[in-house]
């Protein structure tokens, strides 16, 4: 599904990505781990299609597409979802208006009709349900003054909407609370369905015991330097990130 | 002829004939301050970045005929959309086959003030040029030569059931047009009323409607005054509009300015009693090479009182806009709370904003913030919008809606809310 080979990218001149090596199957769940200022969010980032990221080598292949040439909204589209780690507030603006203009605008992509008025309510109104979303939200403008735990599931029950084929979590656990983690993440694992993948992108290990990776990275100075299993995940926890470090200082 | 040797020759006209009693006075008077001061010019600080001169140069004509029947009036302006009282004016002069009349309390009074000044001659005496400044050269203009307008009296305790629509449509498809209307509101003690302004133009020739406004709110009387400008074309338009308010009252203002090439609001509220909440709320999304300028004064002359003034702006293409507001706090106003905020979104390198929001305060226990912003659309939300699969034109026009419509909703008729939500979505 996402084949990441040899990726560089720079902010203002000063290299983060130096070399990352991904392939991740449909289905699958994998977890990127690193300590601060290992490129974690900038990978993230850069698979979204932010600006203000330079990309100075490598290819990503999306489904066949390749990813860096296609606009933000195209990747999108294509069926490429980040949650965001500070979803952004927008007051005015609906989130009904807001999730009727996305799912048209991608349907238009694909030479589909726009979704009539009351069939995308009724689709809304199910999904509401399946996520447990407050009836509220629909009225409510886009995450304006939503509490953090809000706003992740808000970012959750997008996701349920626009039904993308690989979902990028960016830093989904933080700032949330022990109850807000698990809500979210009963929301995520609801849409596991065996096809859609996963790409979890977390400092600490608390998240991955709700939602299960099949495969462990660790991040670190830009490069992915060790992989594994969700064991690896629960070592991190217990031994911290500097026996990789060393590790790593030590081959070079 | 300049437009000041216009207006003399045509006061001189008018006095030969007029009746000499205290509506002639006050005119004369006002008359007399125009000779004296004149048009205001660039050297004018309140008149800085506003120049009368391509109005001032023009020939204007001052008349009552239009070619136009009831209906392509209609649909000109947004007359049968609403249910509400209309009275309607085309070109200055009351257009009695608009008018439409909802309210059953007869004490209850809305009527030319051709007809005000001689039938209602008391109530209509006791406030007319009361509050409008004939300091100020266009009003001193508009007093000693006004077309017409609405004498709108709600007597104490009466609460309007529909609003009134004041429609001013300028038909300058014959020939250039010159209009002065004039309207008094007065809303007595306990009273309240909702008051439109509407302003519709349809042909090519250009236009200048000079219209001056007072409005005496009584205590504990509540008013709701929207301003509506889409007069479209060679349009020139300036407003005064004076809102004196006694203790406990509330107002809600809203400007929308969505056409014309050339607009200036002068909106000043005083604040004659304590307890008294105004709010005043404005939107301007010029194009083209339109100009809008809105100047504002709050004077807080009692205790107690709050004021929150909120003036949006989308500006593209060359068009320029004027912000000027003024909160004045008085020496007595102890614990007031008046709020500003004027906001600009430039959608094109060639637009210009000139803001200036001030306050003046001479009392020491108040609570006071203003502030001004220009630039463009914010980037975070714009990519956030694009994640989600929406093109970049499509975040562009939500964001921008939502930056409009908060101003179009503080309007409390909804149907023309829609009206004019339809109207922004247009110029945007």
């Amino acid at each position: 599904m996402l084949s990441i080979n040899n990726l560089h990218a720079s902010i203002e001149g000063k290299s983060i990505l130096n070399g990352i090596n991904l392939e991740i199957k449909p289905g699958e769940v994998h977890a990127i781990m690193g300590p601060n200022g290992a490129g974690k969010s900038t990978l993230s980032a850069v698979l979204a299609g932010r600006a203000e990221y330079e990309v100075t080598g490598g290819t990503v292949d999306f489904l066949g597409n390749n990813l860096l040439d296609l606009s933000p909204e195209n990747r999108a589209r294509e069926g490429l979802f980040l949650a965001f780690q500070y979803p952004v507030e927008i007051p005015g603006v609906s989130s009904t208006n807001f999730l009727k203009t996305a799912i048209n605008e991608k349907r238009k992509y694909h030479g589909q009709d726009p979704m009539e008025a009351t069939d995308f309510l009724k689709f809304m109104r199910s999904k509401m349900e399946e996520m447990e979303m407050d009836k509220s939200l629909t009225s409510r403008s886009l995450n304006e003054g939503f509490s953090g735990g809000e706003k992740k599931r808000n970012e959750v029950f997008q996701m349920a909407m626009l039904e993308p084929k690989l979902c990028i979590m960016d830093e989904t656990d933080s700032g949330l609370d022990i109850d807000a983690l698990r809500l979210v993440s009963q929301g995520v694992n609801k849409l596991r369905d065996g096809e859609r993948s996963f790409l979890v992108i977390t400092h600490y290990q608390r998240l991955l015991d709700y939602i299960v990776p099949d495969f462990v990275h660790v991040l670190y100075k830009g490069r992915i330097v060790k992989s594994g299993d969700a064991s690896l995940a629960k070592e991190l926890e217990i031994k911290g990130y500097d026996w990789i470090k060393q590790e790593v200082e030590a081959a070079i | 002829m300049s437009l000041s040797e216009q207006i003399s020759s045509d006061f001189n006209l008018y006095a030969k004939q007029a009746i000499k009693d205290e509506f002639f006075e006050l005119r004369q008077n006002a008359f007399a301050q125009f000779e004296k001061n004149g048009l205001p010019t660039t050297k004018n600080e309140e008149w800085k970045y506003t120049n009368l001169r391509k109005i001032s140069e023009q020939n204007f004509t001052t008349s009552c005929t239009s070619s136009l029947d009831a209906k392509s009036l209609l649909d000109a302006g947004i007359l049968n959309k609403i249910e509400c009282n209309k009275i309607v004016f085309v070109n200055g002069c009351l257009f009695p086959d608009l008018s439409v009349w909802l309210e059953d309390d007869a004490d209850i009074i809305c009527c030319s003030i051709a007809e005000a000044r001689i039938k209602y001659k008391d109530k209509f005496m006791a406030h007319f040029g009361k509050y409008a400044k004939i300091e100020e050269g266009l009003n001193a203009m508009n007093t000693s030569l006004l077309s017409d307008g609405a004498f709108v009296f709600v007597p104490k305790g009466k609460h309007m059931k529909f609003p009134v629509m004041i429609s001013n449509i300028t038909d300058a498809k014959e020939q250039g047009i010159l209009q002065q209307p004039r309207n008094l509101i007065v809303i007595e003690k306990s009273a309240s009323a909702t008051i439109v302004e509407n302003y519709v133009a349809i042909g090519n020739h250009p236009s200048f409607t000079n219209v001056v406004n007072e409005i005496f709110v009584d205590e504990n009387a509540t008013l709701e005054h929207y301003k509506v400008q889409r007069a479209k074309g060679e349009t020139y338009h300036n407003n005064y509009t004076q809102i004196f308010q006694n203790g406990h009252t509330n107002i809600n203002q809203v400007t929308l300015t969505l056409d014309g090439q050339w607009v200036r609001n002068n909106l000043h509220f005083y604040m004659n009693g304590e307890n008294c909440n105004s709010l005043l709320y404005g939107l301007y999304i010029p194009d083209g090479h339109q100009f809008v300028d809105n100047h504002s004064r709050v004077d807080h002359a009692k205790p107690n009182c709050f004021s929150d003034e909120k003036y949006k702006g989308i500006l593209k293409d060359q068009s320029t806009a004027v912000f000027n507001g003024k909160i004045m706090v008085h020496l007595d106003a102890q614990k007031t709370n008046a709020y500003q905020r004027n906001q600009n979104i430039l959608l094109s390198n060639e637009a210009t904003v000139n803001t200036k929001p001030q306050l003046e305060i001479f009392a020491d226990d108040v609570k006071c913030t203003h502030g001004a912003t220009i630039g463009q659309l914010d980037e975070e939300p714009m990519f956030y919008l694009r994640s989600r699969g929406i093109s970049e034109n499509e975040a562009r026009k939500l964001l921008l809606n939502a930056f409009a419509d908060d101003i179009a909703e503080k309007i409390k008729i909804p149907e023309l809310v829609e009206i004019l939500e339809a109207e922004i979505e247009r110029k945007l």
